[in-house]
């Protein structure tokens, strides 16, 4: 037995550094699990291919986990992939709840790592080919698709759609980059601000930048009160976490999972995108979502559920076709081609011992994940009793060790930190709605590739109607999703009318 | 009858202008939906510009001017002369390093209502040994690049 | 990078025994920094940029006793980096594409010839190819070329503006230097990635795409009633320079069956009399600031002369399919330029 060989004492503790290395950046606000597995990039060069990749899926896996601890404690997203997180843990938090909602994330993360690594151990080569069927025309769809939640997120319909729109026109802010087909040229600039705005503002920078420097920003503007200055949220009262939590939450921890395992195989839909449509499937599907976004569990449980099926998900096509399906698997390939390996079609059929402890090390990442977030959480949500005086300056510095370091090294993206923290205020004073903003940002730019590439290859518009039976499931999914979003918003109306009255 | 309704659904994409296509489109839709907003909530929008300027002056409500834009100024400094400092000491992250311990010390400084002799000594201890220590973490543990 | 423990250490135990003196020597006159940056022109880590640059800055960075970091920034970034750093403390690795862009008039690509020192160069990527469907009716470039003179049209998936778009520039030349008039049945289909490229083939909405031996080896293995199946038509890289891959190859594809794909098996004529054939090498080099101290300059190429005399790299280089490649700066930027002109005729050519 050849695997057995592997299974070394260094094989086990390197996936456990990597998930404790990657919970870690992942819980600290500005650095994301992507920098966690670029940085330790090159020490897998030591460490030969599969104990490499060990420690990589590792950090992988833990700095998705890692990512809900801020979003829920402090309502900075720790990782692109937990805004979703912030809507119903930061409301739990507030209440004193922050130790049951990050216990109920836990939970969820696991159940939903675990879903996606059987579906990549059981079906990658026959869910690689039924990914090529998605063309850029069904690509748009699947982003358009994720674009109509903002209808049923925001808080006024005409508010939200505008944040949405004006985020989308943030992200065309640049070049058309020749990297995604395009001609080079920028456009929505003057031309003496091309120096800095050639490659367009970086989406980590600019979340952290609306989440985070925006939230020191609010709170200064507040003056701190001695009663704010001893830690904003005490941990002691609030519900207790039980298990009992997870009932009646299959459908919605199975559908998360689905979701997020679905779009993380798509190459080039963006990850991030799995988590919001798992919220807003969640919040249309629902027996009873009223509660959402006001601290329900059942948010965290798709939100977490979610992004971390993203895991398996986006080593499906990675390891069946060689694409990488998201930007932290993009950053994976690095681990093979360092070491001479390429992926492709036949990878897992010439490399079956490679394959399997790669399942290995992904199954037991999630469980390692599970034991030190479950047990650690006591003393990691401690984090809100430090007082803000210490607390945020120490979140903007590293804020901006995150902006500088994401694109290895570049001080633009700094100041596109300043620029969005200062945004981020201002939209929050005049009513702008901050997360369709962002959703509209991490979505824009690839609905513009998409949309235009369709329209090139095509010539004309009825091709997002006619292309294929997919794309029609998928009209009918946007159908469907805006058409819940508007009976929600209608019946929320009645009842809030009916409760004034009475 | 059917095909001639599909070309006006025609549209060709001129490859050398093709980075204006997609972005003028959304040019117009931002347009078209502030226009709405402004015809639907212009009872609501004139008085709320109002009032945020006359908060912002200062002559009405609750705001921190001191701490709000003390923050906003340290900030801009802290990154401005981080960027200054880099080509002073490249590639090493000392004009991190130093920048962070004089940026925490002063916005600790700025946000702290008493100066108690046991305070202030958290907060210089604070701002003396964590940005050392995240320095010493990623820039000589994990080689990331810092300014 | 100083995270190469094991191989570092052990290398430098082997090169404290043999050479001391001159490792030593060679990092005593240097007036490079304790802490180099490279910066690529690629935001890759997966990519042959960051893998090679990898390699020779691991290289580098032990002989001259200093830290070396690879910075995956890209090239607009890249190249701004370059501009700041007059000391030499930054330090550029990138490829044909540097020159390319500009040559395409991509916005933001300088004349690096004019606005940067030129470096050494390191090594080959030889792997830049043409692919078609496995079950497509042209077996050969040549049928290709015919077809598109006899009016049928071509469609070609390419990255626009750089190294992808080369060898469809060159094609379409043959067009018009064999079919006069007929060059623009060949059509690019611009798109991004590798992963874009390939999507349009397996929809149907592109002939051929541009990819490279490493990326697309394993679908030519497929069966032909695979969608993903795809067959290696054209390598553009010259024949001696297949020649200096290893014997094995890529994958299951032996040296022997990449070198039926290039010329002269493969013809691409690029001039009137037909007598020179079109061929491209994707050659990875260092760039530095127009002010970089010379001194700096010949220390980097020293090292690295004594780096490809050792041998060891040339291993390293070969098993990750690279084709090792060292000419000193002066050499580098001489032959760089003239590369770039003979390319640049091509492209006015099709323009005029």
């Amino acid at each position: 037995m050849d695997i057995l060989s592997h299974l070394t004492p260094l094989f086990f503790g390197l996936i456990a550094a990597g998930t404790l290395i990657g919970i870690i950046f992942g819980a600290i606000p500005g650095m994301t699990a992507t920098m966690a597995v670029a940085v330790c990039l090159p020490l897998t060069y030591a460490f030969g291919l599969e104990n490499g990749i060990a420690l990589l899926l590792g950090l992988y896996v833990g700095g998705i986990s890692g990512g809900m601890v801020p979003a829920v404690l402090l309502n900075i997203p720790g990782t692109p992939s937990s805004i979703t997180t912030t809507f119903d843990g930061y409301p739990m938090a507030q209440r004193g709840e922050g130790e049951r909602a990050l216990k109920t994330g836990i939970v969820a993360s696991i159940f939903g790592g675990l879903f996606s690594a059987a579906v990549l151990f059981f079906f990658a080569p026959v869910l690689s080919d039924f990914a090529i069927q998605f063309s850029n025309v069904e690509k748009f769809l699947i982003i358009l698709l994720a674009l109509t939640v903002i209808a049923s997120l925001c808080s006024n319909m005409l508010m939200g759609i505008f944040s949405g729109v004006l985020g989308v026109w943030l992200s065309l802010i640049g070049t058309y980059s020749i990297m995604d087909g395009g001609n080079g040229e920028t456009r929505l600039m003057f031309d003496w601000m091309e120096y800095h705005l050639i490659d367009g503002f970086s989406l980590l920078p600019v979340l952290i930048g609306i989440f985070g420097l925006t939230t020191v920003l609010l709170d200064a503007e507040n003056g701190f009160k001695d009663e704010a200055a001893q830690g904003p949220i005490s941990l002691k009262n609030g519900k207790r976490f039980s298990f009992g939590v997870f009932k009646g939450q299959l459908t919605n921890l199975v559908r998360s999972s689905g979701i997020g395992t679905f779009v993380g195989m798509l190459p080039g839909v963006g990850g991030s995108a799995a988590s919001v449509l798992a919220y807003s499937q969640e919040k249309n599907f629902s027996r009873d979502s009223s509660q959402m976004g006001k601290g329900a569990p059942q948010g965290i449980v798709s939100s977490e559920s979610s992004n971390n099926a993203l895991t398996g998900g986006a080593l499906v096509p990675l390891l069946s076709l060689g694409i990488p399906g998201d930007s932290t698997t993009a950053i994976l390939i690095g681990a093979f081609t360092l070491q001479g390996i390429q992926v492709g079609p036949l990878f897992i059929g010439n490399n079956l011992d490679t394959w399997y402890l790669m399942i290995i090390a992904l199954v037991v990442a999630n469980f390692l994940m599970f034991g030190i977030m479950y047990f650690a959480i006591r003393r990691i949500a401690k984090v809100v009793e430090v007082p803000k005086y210490i607390l945020y300056p120490l979140i903007i510095m590293m804020c901006v060790v995150g902006a500088y370091a994401i694109n290895y090294g570049i001080m633009f993206d700094v100041w596109t930190l300043l620029i969005f923290g200062l945004f981020g205020w201002v939209a929050h004073k005049i009513g702008l709605e901050v997360v369709p903003l962002i959703i509209g940002f991490i979505l824009g730019k690839s609905a513009e590739v998409y949309f235009v590439k369709s329209l090139e290859s095509y010539g004309n518009f009825s091709i997002f109607f006619t292309k294929s039976p997919i794309a029609m499931v998928l009209w009918a999914l946007i159908a469907v999703s805006l058409a819940f979003a508007i009976y929600l918003r209608l019946r929320n109306r009645r009842e809030t009318r009916t409760t004034t009255v009475s | 009858m059917e095909s001639h309704w599909l070309s006006l659904l025609d549209v060709s994409i001129d490859f050398d202008q093709s980075h204006l296509f997609f972005p003028r489109i959304v040019t117009w839709v931002l347009v078209i939906l502030l226009g709405l907003i402004l015809v639907t909530r212009y009872r609501r929008v004139m008085p709320g510009i109002q009032r945020a300027g006359r908060v912002l002056a200062g002559r009405e409500g609750h705001f921190d001017h001191k701490r709000f834009f003390g923050t906003l100024i340290l900030t801009t400094l802290y990154f401005y002369l981080m960027g200054v400092l880099s080509d002073v000491f490249p590639n090493t992250g000392y004009s991190f390093l130093i920048m962070s311990v004089v940026f925490v010390l002063s916005l600790s400084l700025l946000y702290l209502d008493r100066f108690t002799p046991r305070l202030l000594t958290i907060v210089i201890l604070n701002a003396l040994i964590a940005p050392t220590l995240a320095w010493y973490v990623l820039s000589q543990l994990f080689r990331i690049t810092l300014p | 990078m100083r995270t190469n423990w094991s191989k570092t250490s052990l290398a430098l135990l082997a090169s404290a025994a043999m050479g001391l003196g001159a490792t030593a020597q060679a990092a005593d006159d240097c007036p490079l920094p304790g802490n180099l940056r490279v910066v690529i022109g690629s935001t890759s880590t997966g990519g042959d940029t960051y893998q090679n640059s990898s390699i020779v800055v691991d290289h580098l960075a032990e002989k001259l006793d200093i830290n070396a970091k690879v910075d995956a920034v890209g090239a607009m970034a890249g190249f701004r980096a370059l501009e700041r750093s007059r000391h030499g403390n930054t330090v550029m690795i990138f490829h044909d594409q540097s020159y390319l862009g500009n040559l395409y008039g991509v916005n933001g690509y300088p004349d690096i010839f004019a606005d940067y020192q030129i470096g050494p160069t390191v090594a080959i990527n030889p792997g830049n190819a043409y692919l078609v469907p496995k079950d497509s009716p042209y077996q050969n470039l040549q049928e290709i070329i015919d077809a598109a003179g006899n009016g049928e049209q071509v469609r070609v998936a390419i990255q626009p503006g750089g190294v992808s778009e080369i060898g469809f520039s060159a094609l379409k030349n043959a067009v018009r230097l064999q079919y006069p008039g007929q060059e623009g049945n060949i059509v690019a289909v611009n798109t991004g990635s590798q992963a874009d490229k390939n999507q349009l083939l397996f929809d149907g909405a592109v002939d051929v795409i541009n990819g490279s031996v490493q990326a697309n080896e394993q679908y030519t293995q497929l069966p032909e009633d695979d969608q993903k199946a795809m067959r290696f038509v054209w390598l553009t890289a010259r024949e001696d320079t297949i020649e200096q891959t290893n014997e094995a190859g890529m994958g299951d594809t032996s040296r022997e069956q990449l070198l039926a794909y290039v010329a002269p098996n493969v013809s691409v004529p690029m001039n009137e009399g037909a007598d020179e054939n079109f061929t491209f090498d994707k050659e990875f080099f260092f760039l530095y600031n127009k002010d970089m101290d010379p001194a700096a300059i010949d220390c980097i190429d020293n090292a690295l002369a004594e780096i490809y005399d050792e041998g060891g790299i040339q291993e390293q280089q070969k098993r990750s399919f690279f084709v090792p490649d060292f000419k000193p700066s002066a050499e580098a930027a001489s032959y760089l330029e003239q590369k770039r002109d003979q390319y640049e005729s091509i492209i006015d050519n099709l323009d005029g």
